[in-house]
């Protein structure tokens, strides 16, 4: 980390959108405070894939940060839906998503790839793999695949679980 | 606007030639800070320490806060293991939920022990068959364990691996015991 000049500040923080996606009310504050703290103002919480899905389609977030396991829809159909969604209604289906989970083995985080994850947390969380995660999701070009029944980042890219 | 490529330009695995079916486009799509910065983004984008220091003092103003909440969290454990145990599965769905909310935050506000003897909990209540928590000793022993972690946060870990090593046996021993019985 460099103390060069850098976009990643809270003048361009205060400019995100960022759709919060976790059935945890204690991880749903930590990463509301992580956020703000970050700069980021406009902040959308929901408790499921279900009303991630419609707050994705309602509000249109540039960046979902969702947790893996919920019910009744979980964070991995919803992803599967927003990447087959199209343009919904002005909503951006090529989102960068970061999953933030506390199943890390090799099967979860293949699956997760599979639906069209762009990055794969390890809880227990940490700011600077949050930082990180979240800088790399939204200044990276996004390179997506599309072939008939899936569009999303390459489902052949290799992709670990970033851990603290 | 999206940028429609041909696959054998874009570099990696996916470019290979004749590997791709005609079907499969690939599209580079401008990053979020492109779009949302134009002409003010520079490239490449670097962390700020100043930011992430910031976020760091945020956990730790949330430390005592959620040390609170966990001691509520265990002992409502506590209370649940009993109707777990019996059978009660909206006890059993929320004690799992309490588990699993332990296992991804204890750690982030210094609790890592707390994490590994919830997550050793969670994995023992996703596997096991409703018949092994009649005897509730797995359950009860984990939740002791994360209750002593709580307050002993300073044991030496070599002792918390330990205990963590015992559970493991214990719920290893309750699987050969459901396997021999059948």
């Amino acid at each position: 980390m460099s103390g060069a000049p850098t976009s990643a500040d809270s003048g361009f923080f205060g400019r995100l959108k960022v759709l919060i996606v976790e059935d945890s009310k204690e991880m749903r504050n930590l990463l509301t405070a992580l956020l703000e703290t970050m700069g980021v103002v406009h902040i959308i919480e929901t408790r499921d894939g279900e009303s991630g899905l419609a707050a994705f389609a309602r509000h249109k977030p540039d960046i979902i940060i969702t947790d893996g396991a919920m019910i009744p829809m979980d964070g991995y159909e919803m992803t599967r839906a927003i990447r087959a969604a199209g343009d919904a209604e002005g909503a951006n289906p090529d989102v960068p998503i970061l999953m933030i989970s506390g199943h890390v083995g090799r099967d979860k985080v293949t699956h997760a790839r599979d639906q069209g994850v762009t990055d794969y947390i390890a809880k227990p969380l940490s700011a600077d793999v949050l930082y990180e995660a979240i800088v790399a999701a939204v200044s990276k070009p996004i390179h997506f695949v599309e072939k008939p029944g899936y569009r999303g980042p390459s489902p052949r890219r290799s992709l670990d679980a970033r851990r603290s | 606007m999206p940028e429609h490529r041909l696959p054998s330009r874009l570099g990696g695995q996916d470019s290979k030639d004749g590997d791709t079916p005609p079907d499969v486009r690939f599209i580079r799509v401008p990053s979020i800070a492109e779009r949302k910065l134009g002409r003010e983004y520079v490239a490449p984008m670097r962390l700020d320490p100043r930011v992430l220091d910031q976020m760091q003092q945020t956990i730790r103003g949330l430390e005592t806060k959620y040390a609170e909440a966990l001691k509520s969290q265990v002992a409502m454990l506590q209370i649940l293991v009993e109707p777990a145990c019996k059978g009660d599965s909206e006890a059993r769905g929320r004690l799992y939920s309490l588990a699993h909310d332990m296992r991804g935050l204890a750690g982030t506000f210094g609790h890592p022990m707390v994490s590994r003897f919830a997550d050793s909990l969670c994995g023992y209540l996703e596997n096991c068959e409703a018949e092994d928590l009649k005897d509730g000793t797995v359950i009860l022993f984990h939740v002791d364990a994360i209750r002593d972690a709580i307050e002993n946060p300073r044991t030496d870990a070599a002792v918390t691996l330990e205990t963590l090593e015992a559970l493991e046996r214990l719920i290893e021993a309750n699987r050969r015991d459901r396997r021999r019985l059948g």
